[in-house]
């Protein structure tokens, strides 16, 4: 049997599904550097700024009150990074978790090891929770991840706090979605997204389908603010046309721009730029994996005619266990995908055909009869069990499989 | 992953924000001076504010200072993590037809909610029910399209205990589960399995699994398992090794009087065995060192017993004894890295697979994981499917049924392509395998 894989264990091309799991809270951590600095600089800034334009000739009253000010400042810096640095924590903590999770993997020798059949379950609970953590299944993620104490190696927030602007925008309320841009403004220009652009765009659209003359003036405000500016025309002129084509108008791109469609289109754009700005594949990894799985295990038995006879309680029992694509969990999952490669037929030892067409390996068929308790000299068909028929052994002729 | 400890390690001790705090105390402190000291005597209050300034400058560079370590500190744990996974860009979901699983979200939600179960989370299971159902109805008030069958939901929702009493005595349980997995009582099966499990495996009491074994009798028997042996064994090594200071005999007295009234009813195949735990009686008290102490001495035969039982109950419901999502989801760990190799190739160059049936390489697993025999045909190396089954030819040897087809080309005689026999194609057996 070639096509058996050596048990021994190369951990890091087995860590492929692993990235996003020290990538997240790494993308935490420095956004929550980046907000520190914020602080940080807009209280030096003010602190400069009220000292400086403090003139010496100020009565002491004043210079009293300036400098109340400038401590109230440094100590609401202080509760901010205060927080912050809890914050950071946690995230150390995650960390911390996460790599002692990828260490586990590598102190794991081969597949055989008991060791990798514990990794490869926390591993399955982590995938569920991120799965049921995108599906929006969000109480089911949190009673999964605290029964099986895996609550460091997933992100429950970060996936609550995303589903959370994404229902929003779906309702068509872009200001928690705005804020969210507010927060990663900086990161969000490095790749490039026009996620904030689009954004501002619908409420200059919502402005505009009212009709009204005020609130058509607030949206002209509106574009002249957010919209216009830049170095790319493309939303200041958006805008202009939206302004020249009423609401009903079947015009293209305008009639688009209207349709209460755009709202589950700002909801995925969200979150793409969201999974992109923090590395997080797009897909759950539960369908990678799974779909993975599901190909490397699947033979075109699982979905024959004849699979039910051939995967019966008896073979269960005394033979192979039951094959996890022919059990009803995953048989109907597994139908549209393609089936494992072989190059080679393996069998069991010493194929011997019955009467009935069936193949069997010698020693297993003679074993199986034994355990159903037929006579020597006799054998009948495992998979049929007690019903089977009977014929003598001689009539079993072996078969050259190559 | 040294390198990403290491790194981690540097974040954890000093590249984080509890210097800036610590530097932000001391910018407190120097403010909160300066202004008692103002408080105290406001004729100097330019003077002090002279002072403070050079002071303050020189906080805020600190603190300036502290975030810089930061940011240093995570860039070289970024580094460490590029490092680490250099050889492997983020999966993609495009691993075969993996998006077909994001239209399947149905399947794949039963799937879990079974896998819940068998796992013993039946709390989870039932907040996962829940909230599918929920989903489910938003959907459908939504006017979105739910086709959708999330009819399994009902299949898992608790029925009334009176429906069921009965069920246990039928005797037929395995007919009425057959084809039936997804019904109700699936949960309270796995709860009786769970409750069997607990108390054999934590608290070594073996009563609820020989009554369990004892009340499926007729049904193990046909399946040739030998549970119910095995469960005895244990019980009379328990009794054997229980240790009893004031009467040592009774031990063995008891273990015998279970001896003689539970193996009887055994069938004959279990002899030798039987005879084997009689004898080692008469090795006590120095069970330890007889031939027969590592036989009966052995804790890891609770263990063993734990999984036969395990297997065989849910082999009963039809169900593999480990969950499948599992080994499907080990398999796909196992088979990703070629998978995600031969895409990269396939991108590279353009190429496409040329069966869609097929994955385009093989994905070699260990051998716990072959739950089939495979037949690839000699001839044309393609595996055999309904529409081209194996075909065993007179002499012994099996092709597929295309390759047949092509050697004999409509004569009237064949010659298998591995001897010199010939044969008419009509004397072609299809094989089952």
């Amino acid at each position: 049997m070639a096509e058996v894989a050596t048990s021994k264990l190369d951990p890091d091309s087995h860590l492929l599904l692993d990235q996003p799991l020290l990538r997240l809270p790494h993308e935490l951590l420095r956004k929550n550097l980046k907000t520190a600095q914020r602080h940080i600089e807009s209280t030096h800034k003010a602190v400069s700024t009220s000292i400086d334009t403090l003139k010496p000739a100020a009565k002491p009253a004043d210079t009293l009150a300036a400098l109340e000010a400038t401590l109230a400042k440094a100590q609401s810096l202080k509760r901010k990074l205060e927080a912050l640095h809890e914050e950071e924590q946690t995230l150390h903590r995650q960390q911390r978790a996460r790599i002692g999770h990828l260490q586990d993997l590598h102190d794991v020798q081969t597949v055989d090891d008991v060791k990798f059949d514990n990794w490869s379950e926390v591993r399955l609970d982590r995938l569920l929770v991120d799965y049921l953590l995108r599906q929006g299944y969000s109480s089911s993620a949190r009673a999964l991840s605290a029964a099986k104490s895996i609550t460091d190696l997933v992100d429950i927030e970060v996936f609550e706090e995303v589903r959370h602007i994404d229902s929003a925008l779906r309702r068509g309320d872009v200001k928690e979605a705005l804020a969210w841009c507010g927060e990663n403004k900086q990161a969000l220009k490095k790749i490039g997204s026009q996620l904030e652009l689009e954004l501002r765009l619908q409420q200059f659209i919502a402005l505009r389908r009212t009709g009204e003359m005020g609130k058509l003036m607030e949206a002209v405000v509106h574009a002249r603010k957010h919209l216009v500016g830049g170095l790319d025309t493309e939303f200041g002129l958006k805008a202009g046309g939206l302004l020249a084509h009423p609401p009903n108008t079947m015009v293209e791109p305008y009639a688009t721009m209207y349709s209460p469609a755009r709202s589950s289109y700002l909801a995925t754009l969200f979150l793409q730029t969201h999974h992109n700005l923090y590395s997080l594949p797009s897909q759950p990894l539960l369908h990678t994996a799974l779909s993975a799985g599901l190909s490397a295990l699947k033979t075109p038995t699982c979905h024959s005619l004849h699979r039910a006879q051939l995967s019966s309680p008896a073979i269960a029992l005394v033979g192979n266990p039951v094959c996890p694509i022919c059990s009803t969990e995953l048989n109907e999952l597994a139908r549209g995908v393609p089936y494992a490669h072989h190059t080679k037929s393996h069998m069991e030892e010493d194929p011997v055909v019955l009467p009935n067409d069936r193949v069997f390996g010698r020693e297993r068929l003679k074993m199986l009869n034994e355990k159903l308790g037929v006579p020597g000299g006799r054998v009948r068909d495992p998979t049929e069990a007690l019903r089977g028929r009977e014929w003598s052994e001689t009539e079993l002729r072996r078969v050259y499989i190559s | 992953m040294e390198a990403l400890q290491q790194a981690h390690e540097t974040l954890e001790g000093s590249a984080n924000l509890s210097k800036a705090l610590q530097d932000v105390d001391s910018l407190i402190a120097l403010l909160t001076s300066t202004r008692d000291a103002i408080a105290d005597g406001p004729d100097m209050a330019p003077l002090h504010m002279a002072k403070l300034k050079a002071p303050l400058k020189q906080s805020f560079d600190r603190i300036d200072d502290d975030l810089k370590e930061v940011n240093k500190g995570l860039n070289q744990y970024n580094k460490a993590l590029k490092d680490k996974f250099k050889n492997s860009s983020l999966p993609t979901a495009g691993v075969g037809e993996s998006s077909g699983l994001a239209s399947q979200k149905n399947l794949v939600d039963r799937a879990i909610a079974m896998h819940l179960l068998r796992e013993g989370k039946f709390e989870v299971a039932s907040t996962f029910v829940k909230e599918v159902n929920a989903q489910a109805g938003q959907d459908r008030e939504d006017g979105e399209n739910v086709e959708v069958e999330t009819r399994w939901v009902e299949d898992f929702a608790e029925q009334d205990d009176n429906d069921e009493m009965d069920e246990d005595e039928d005797g037929d349980l395995n007919e009425e589960l057959y084809g039936e997995l997804g019904k109700g009582h699936l949960q309270r099966k796995f709860s009786e399995m769970y409750r069997i499990l607990d108390a054999l495996r934590n608290q070594h009491n073996l009563t609820p699994a020989i009554d369990w074994a004892r009340h499926h009798s007729a049904e193990l028997d046909d399946r040739g398992s030998n549970l119910e042996f095995e469960l005895s064994r244990l019980k009379f090594i328990e009794l054997y090794t229980a240790t009893q200071p004031s009467d040592p005999s009774s031990s063995i007295l008891h273990a015998l009087s279970y001896a003689r009234t539970t193996f009887p009813t055994f069938t004959p195949r279990y002899e030798r065995e039987t005879a084997a735990l009689i004898t080692g009686l008469a090795y006590s008290p120095n069970l330890t060192t007889s031939p027969y102490g590592s036989q009966l001495l052995n804790e890891s035969l609770w263990t063993t017993v734990s999984n036969l039982f395990t297997r065989d109950f849910t082999s009963l419901l039809n169900l593999p004894s480990t969950s499948p999502l599992s080994t499907a989801i080990t398999a796909g760990g196992l088979a990703l890295p070629i998978l995600q190799k031969v895409e990269r190739i396939m991108t590279a160059t353009r190429g496409q697979w040329t069966s869609v049936n097929e994955l385009p390489v093989e994905t070699p697993l260990p051998s716990g994981f072959m739950f089939h025999s495979v037949f690839v045909c000699p001839v044309s190396k393609e595996q055999a499917t309904d529409a081209n089954p194996p075909m065993l030819l007179p002499c012994g040897h099996v092709i597929a049924k295309e390759s047949l087809e092509g050697t004999a080309r409509g004569k009237s005689r064949v010659k298998c392509p591995y001897c010199p026999m010939e044969s008419r194609p009509g004397e072609a057996r299809r094989l089952y395998i």
